[in-house]
């Protein structure tokens, strides 16, 4: 009996060591757990985060001009189906589409469906299809001694295709280009920019913040000066004024660059006004007077307490400034003022559904819009979600 | 009295001077694209016909001042822009001031109409969400929310266009009918314009609605968990009048204070949704300014206006707060 009154005991002891020896890190991800939105946004942003990274094997076709159908252009989404009046088939199949012109059709392109049982396009896995590489990065900057390329591992299989033909399951757009492949190619682009334009926002604001929290006194005043103004001046109109710097000469590539550091240079005021106030409160903290009394270095101070103690929060600070990062992107690019072609995103997508014509006939181009949400909803869950965890007094509400 | 006149004075310098530090930001922005105003117009120009020499860029550079040092410049800019003179456009060489001005009071009137829509909406509705135990009315108010911050402005302006040309065949767009575009202001075009203005209205109101019924949820239930709402509750103070005369006060003061910052928002979204419902007011403006033509001095001079209006609008919420926050009077006067 006192045997088990013993182990119980010995148990709740360890549970309580593990919570009080537990890193900052470890204690967010305990409380993060319990969160079930913020894990289900978690698993859907993982899924949505690999299907952009692996998007040309998980897409049939390039989503650029080279992979388009000049047979099926505006064309609708393609489900394959199982069966038909002309009978059931194991492997799921489409049908064929013919562009014709006739007196009929009074001369007029029509896209006819031909739907007899030797039209059936049968869908395959792991097909093989156009090539495309992983881990290949061709950087052109402007300037030629920046150039470099390094090549990749080179592939021609996709996860799908079909015998004969091509299959468009998200439909394709009036030139013919694949949505699918554009939409899982885009989120791969989004996603890109983001992180380039969150990372340069965060050394930024780790400069400016970390000097303002660290020294304080008039340094402090006049940096949270500056910051404040960058903060009033609305950043889209500004970024419009920048963008229209762009030549039209500089390439795809060379303008992905630039929008993201500009997206960086945009989103750092709110991420340094955050770096300052952790390092404020947690610099006259007791365990800092503790350390300073035992006598550490301002050197050893940062880096063993300061740096570990909000680490974490500016992890969840990051993750929050993410999806505004992603929409500010899309939104310009929508406007025709940040990615152009072949550089796919959400926003490229866009640029031309305003058309009462597309509204009416082709509602399929907004199929990506779906995908952009989701990404977008899940990202604000995981930062809600990691945003709830980080917060010491979370539990007690 | 004195602390607040002096709180006053010590907040309007300090607007000021923000304002000098826009305006030489914006300033330095505009400098930094290349060509410059001579250069543009006599391409311009020179597109239309004309011959054009090195020479006249150089005269015409004299008379515009662009010869003079940087500082003096932005000096002269600085001056005339707080009398609300920005000089002659680029391209159109037309006054600024007069090719704004209606304009911009117009979106101006829209982005302050949304945010008060965006408040009052949110101010009862953040209320009853951090108050109520009903679980399906919070996690409704919640998805609601979430939805206001993943479907950006402009998706929700194409999928309302989509909606109303299948059902309605109209795409709903413009500020005035065909008709009462060009006709002076009259009965009957005020109630156009308020029949077609509803809708910017509203799509530019519903992330602010989004964003502050977060707040007011988010500031009211720290509010409602603290001891004085018990110890009046334990008083007897009971219902909305507990509610309105304890933690509502204490939420209000940092709701006044982000006003600007939610403004600063509005004004994102604007040009966006501009384009799409193509409206004709400074937002599109600026984008006709910036892509198309790229028309540094008006770009300069509407975002200068824009960030002019915030700096206002933080002006105004902080004299109001002191008014009623003796704290907030002796933050800054010592």
């Amino acid at each position: 009996m006192s045997d088990m009154t013993d182990t119980a005991a010995t148990v709740d002891q360890k549970q309580k060591e593990a919570y009080f020896t537990a890193s900052q890190g470890q204690l967010i991800w305990q409380r993060f757990k319990k969160n079930k939105s913020a894990l289900i946004g978690a698993w859907v942003l993982i899924i949505l985060i690999l299907s952009g990274i692996f998007s040309p094997f998980l897409t049939p076709y390039d989503p650029t001009i080279a992979g388009r159908n000049k047979e099926y252009m505006n064309g609708a989404p393609q489900v394959p189906i199982f069966w038909d009046e002309n009978g059931f088939s194991a492997r799921p199949f489409i049908y064929t589409y013919e562009r014709t012109r006739s007196i009929k059709t009074n001369f007029r392109w029509v896209t006819e469906e031909k739907n007899d049982l030797e039209d059936r396009r049968y869908v395959e896995f792991f097909a093989e299809g156009t090539p495309y590489t992983f881990l290949e990065f061709n950087v052109n900057l402007p300037g030629k001694a920046l150039d470099f390329r390094i090549p990749g591992f080179e592939f021609d299989t996709h996860l799908f295709g079909v015998d004969k033909g091509m299959i468009h399951i998200f439909g394709t757009d009036e030139t013919g280009k694949d949505i699918f492949s554009r939409t899982l190619t885009a989120i791969k682009t989004s996603m890109a920019v983001g992180t380039i334009g969150v990372f340069i926002a965060f050394v930024m604001a780790l400069a400016i913040g970390g000097i303002a929290g660290y020294y304080g006194g008039w340094i402090d005043s006049a940096l949270q000066m500056i910051t404040d103004t960058v903060r009033t001046i609305p950043s889209i109109p500004l970024f419009m004024a920048l963008a229209a710097f762009i030549p039209d000469t500089w390439s795809a590539e060379a303008r992905f660059f630039f929008i993201s550091m500009v997206l960086g240079f945009i989103g750092w005021p709110t991420l340094a006004r955050r770096i300052r106030t952790h390092l404020l409160t947690e610099r006259n903290q007791e365990y800092v007077l503790a350390a300073q009394l035992c006598g550490a270095s301002a050197k050893h101070i940062i880096r063993k307490h300061l740096l570990p103690s909000f680490t974490s929060y500016i992890i969840v600070d990051l993750v929050i400034s993410f999806p505004y990062m992603v929409l500010s992107e899309t939104a310009l690019s929508f406007i025709g003022l940040g990615l152009k072609d072949p550089v796919n995103s959400l926003g490229v997508m866009l640029q031309n559904v305003t058309s009462a014509d597309v509204l009416l006939n082709y509602q399929w181009y907004f199929i990506p819009v779906i995908f952009f949400i989701t990404l977008v909803l899940a990202f604000v869950f995981v930062g809600d979600g990691l945003r709830d965890a980080a917060d010491p007094y979370s539990d007690s509400k | 009295m004195l602390q607040f006149t002096k709180f006053v004075i010590i907040r309007a310098a300090l607007a000021v001077m923000t304002l000098v530090l826009v305006s030489f930001i914006v300033f330095s922005l505009m400098e930094l694209v290349p060509g410059d105003c001579a250069e543009r117009y006599l391409a311009f120009k020179n597109s239309q016909g004309s011959v054009i020499s090195l020479a006249d860029i150089d005269a015409e550079r004299i008379r515009l001042g662009l010869d003079q040092p940087y500082i003096k410049r932005w000096g002269l800019w600085i001056i005339n822009a707080f009398q609300g003179e920005f000089g002659d456009s680029c391209i159109q060489r037309l006054n600024i001031s007069q090719l704004l001005g209606q304009k911009f009071w117009l979106s101006l009137g829209i982005c302050l109409s949304s945010l008060v829509l965006a408040y009052v909406i949110a101010i009862p509705v953040g209320i009853i969400a951090a108050t109520s135990k009903n679980a399906f009315l919070n996690n409704s108010l919640r998805l609601v929310s979430y939805m206001g911050l993943a479907l950006p402005n402009f998706l929700l302006a194409l999928m309302i266009m989509l909606f109303s040309t299948i059902v309605f065949h109209d795409s709903l767009t413009g500020l005035f009918s065909k008709e009462f575009r060009d006709a002076a202001w009259s009965y009957d075009k005020a109630m156009d314009f308020l029949g077609h203005v509803w809708l910017p209205i509203f799509i530019l109101g519903w992330s602010a609605t989004a964003f502050a019924i977060q707040t007011v949820r988010a500031l009211m239930s720290d509010e409602v968990g603290k001891l004085y709402v018990t110890a009046a509750e334990a008083r007897g103070v009971s219902g909305r009048r507990l509610l309105m005369r304890y933690p509502a006060r204490h939420a209000l003061s940092p709701i006044i204070n982000s006003l600007g910052f939610d403004l600063n928002r509005i004004f994102n979204e604007l040009p966006i949704v501009a384009l799409i419902l193509t409206l004709t007011e400074a937002g599109s403006l600026l984008i006709q300014a910036l892509a198309r033509s790229n028309d540094q001095q008006l770009a300069g001079a509407i975002i200068f206006m824009l960030t002019a209006s915030i700096v206002t609008l933080n002006f105004l919420t902080d004299v109001v707060l002191a008014l009623t926050d003796p704290r907030v009077r002796r933050s800054i006067v010592g």
